[in-house]
């Protein structure tokens, strides 16, 4: 096993390659670019440069369809740009991956500083209902592995799958060890080969439209079941039980990193798999008195939480891109005094 | 005994007849592009159709190839990234002027200019059909629609030299040269690089009637009256109808 110094995202782009990424279309955006900028390198990999995101989506959404595995790496910005292809790639039910690298928005906002701002636009982004799996690792090694499962399980699910970074995570150096996991075949068969019809309409086997509200359902139900299904493979979380404490502390990304300084005085869980959230999190937060939910945002995840648990969650939000180890350290000390 | 019309075997029977008004282009241009796949033999493995949204948009359900119905504009991208993930695949685009021009212009720039070996054959009506009849980037100075009560105070956009910017093949025609317009697909399909058919069609729902126009009949009429075939120029004046390599 070779072990290497690698940058978050060009470790992405690495275990991309190695989970048979064949075609990779993007649009040059902070903090994403380096993975651009690797992979045009890779002799395997068809590169194209296209003139924004919403090309870049839909060139692959097109490979994909034509046989070949495919990325896309992009930002908050870009992300934004490539919702409307994001509910087509769930309805025509395409096997994607998309990372985003985040940065503080909204609009343009800080593009060199990390935040965890587009949570809920990876679950609620494009119109319409469907079921998004996205993962978020915390570490270089984490991004590597969960590139392969992003590939794995949008290949599985055929739907676009997202791995959610950050500035912080995206540009780290790490040592990782070069491991080749497992790869899933590709089940779909690739265009010129049948007389399928591919549509973002709502669509019955043999017709190309329909407005039957029964279809419509059932078609919502399948993406569903198929999302639930094949998450289960995934449910990757990370549990730092703590007898003497009364209080969760829930953080993800790069926050959870943080989150590892107050493991003396906190039970830490931090979700990996983000969406759908891993159902762990209800047996394990009946143990604690309180939930803390700190995020680089305003409260999107705990919102989600606090919806799923059905209790109250209190919010440390940490805005800005700024990470001050003393102020977070005084505020949680505040939190869990409040009774 | 009659002649089997075996174009057909390109369109899946089942779904006949199309949905489009009475009077509509796309028909036409539907069997164009069967017509032009025929005489080139294309085999049902290994060609692709692509459309974005509009009427238009539903053509490429029609074909019994492999299809993709894209969302509104991209119809290009997803076309490119086809053709550059298998590029043993014919791929054809079948869109609208509003979609090709308007909501998916930068595509187009940018398609042609990279030269992706793809056909594109433009249903350019000169008006958001599906809509109700909105003004689109084809619609000709002062004629009237929807939202251009007073008249449209805008040109229409200049394909021509969007598309020959970057020394790519374009062709213009309409829907009564119908003979015209298959030799235009037919040379098309067999350019090596970016090719762009702009078919003029025929609104009569939504656009024809609301200028005057009794029928679809006598808007074919009037293409018959304002456009004359050239097809030995590299540049082609607003009343001419040709082809530019």
């Amino acid at each position: 096993m070779t072990k290497r110094l690698l940058q978050g995202n060009q470790a992405v782009a690495l275990a991309a390659v190695k989970a048979g990424l064949d075609f990779y279309a993007g649009y040059p955006i902070t903090p994403a670019s380096e993975i651009l900028h690797e992979l045009v390198n890779k002799k395997t990999v068809k590169v194209l440069q296209m003139e924004d995101e919403i090309a870049s989506i839909n060139a692959i959404i097109g490979s994909s369809l034509a046989g070949a595995k495919s990325m896309t790496a992009t930002s908050g910005p870009g992300f934004s740009l490539m919702q409307e292809s994001i509910g087509l790639a769930h309805m025509m039910e395409i096997p994607l991956v998309i990372v985003n690298v985040q940065r503080v928005g909204p609009s343009t906002g800080m593009p060199t500083f990390p935040a965890q701002g587009d949570i809920l636009q990876c679950k609620y982004g494009s119109h319409g209902d469907y079921f998004p799996i996205v993962f978020y690792p915390n570490s270089v090694a984490e991004l590597y592995e969960f590139t392969f499962n992003a590939f794995n399980a949008s290949e599985e699910s055929l739907s676009p799958v997202i791995l959610l970074s950050d500035s912080y995570v995206g540009h780290l150096y790490e040592t990782i060890e070069e491991t080749d996991y497992p790869i899933s075949k590709r089940t779909l068969a690739p265009l010129g080969t049948s007389n399928r019809h591919f549509t973002g309409l709502t669509h019955a086997d043999s017709k190309p439209a329909t407005s039957d509200p029964e279809v419509h359902k059932n078609f919502i139900k399948h993406l569903e079941a198929k999302q639930k299904k094949v998450s289960k493979k995934y449910n990757s979380y990370e549990y730092i039980e703590n007898n003497e404490s009364d209080t969760l502390l829930i953080a993800y990304g790069a926050m959870s990193r943080v989150a590892y300084d107050f493991k003396e005085d906190f039970a830490i869980y931090r979700p990996v798999r983000i969406f759908p959230i891993v159902e762990k999190i209800k047996t394990i937060a009946k143990k604690y008195n309180k939930i803390v939910v700190m995020e680089m945002n305003t409260g999107q995840y705990a919102n989600e939480v606090e919806r799923l648990l059905h209790r109250e969650v209190k919010l440390l939000p940490i805005l800005g891109g700024k990470i001050d180890l003393k102020e977070i350290a005084s505020k949680l000390r505040r939190i869990k005094k409040k009774k | 005994m009659t002649k089997e019309l075996t174009y057909l075997n390109y369109l899946k029977q089942e779904l006949l007849p199309t949905q489009w008004c009475p009077g509509c282009g796309n028909g036409i241009i539907l069997k164009i592009a069967c017509m032009a796949m025929e005489k080139l033999n294309f085999q049902q493995k290994g060609t692709v159709m692509v459309s974005g949204i509009g009427c238009s948009g539903r053509s490429a359900g029609f074909f019994d190839l492999d299809s993709v119905h894209t969302v509104h504009g991209r119809a290009l991208p997803v076309a490119e990234g086809i053709k550059l993930a298998n590029e043993k695949l014919n791929v054809m685009v079948i869109s609208g002027d509003g979609d090709l021009f308007g909501i998916g212009g930068n595509h187009l720039l940018h398609a042609s200019r990279r030269n992706t070996d793809i056909t594109v054959i433009c249903i350019s009506n000169a008006i958001y059909g599906m809509t109700g009849g909105q003004c689109s980037p084809t619609t000709e100075l002062t004629s009237k629609t929807l939202t251009t009560p007073r008249g449209n105070v805008d040109s229409p956009i200049n394909v021509q030299a969007l598309v020959t910017a970057h020394n790519c093949f374009y062709a213009r025609s309409t829907t009564f040269h119908f003979n015209h317009a298959l030799k235009c697909v037919f040379e098309a399909l067999q350019h090596k690089g970016f090719s762009f058919v702009e078919i003029k069609s025929q609104c009569i729902t939504n656009d024809g009637r609301r200028r005057g126009f009794k029928n679809s009949y006598e808007m074919m009429m009037s293409y018959k009256e304002t456009y004359k075939i050239n097809n030995s120029t590299n540049k082609l004046e607003h009343n001419e109808i040709g082809i530019i390599r």
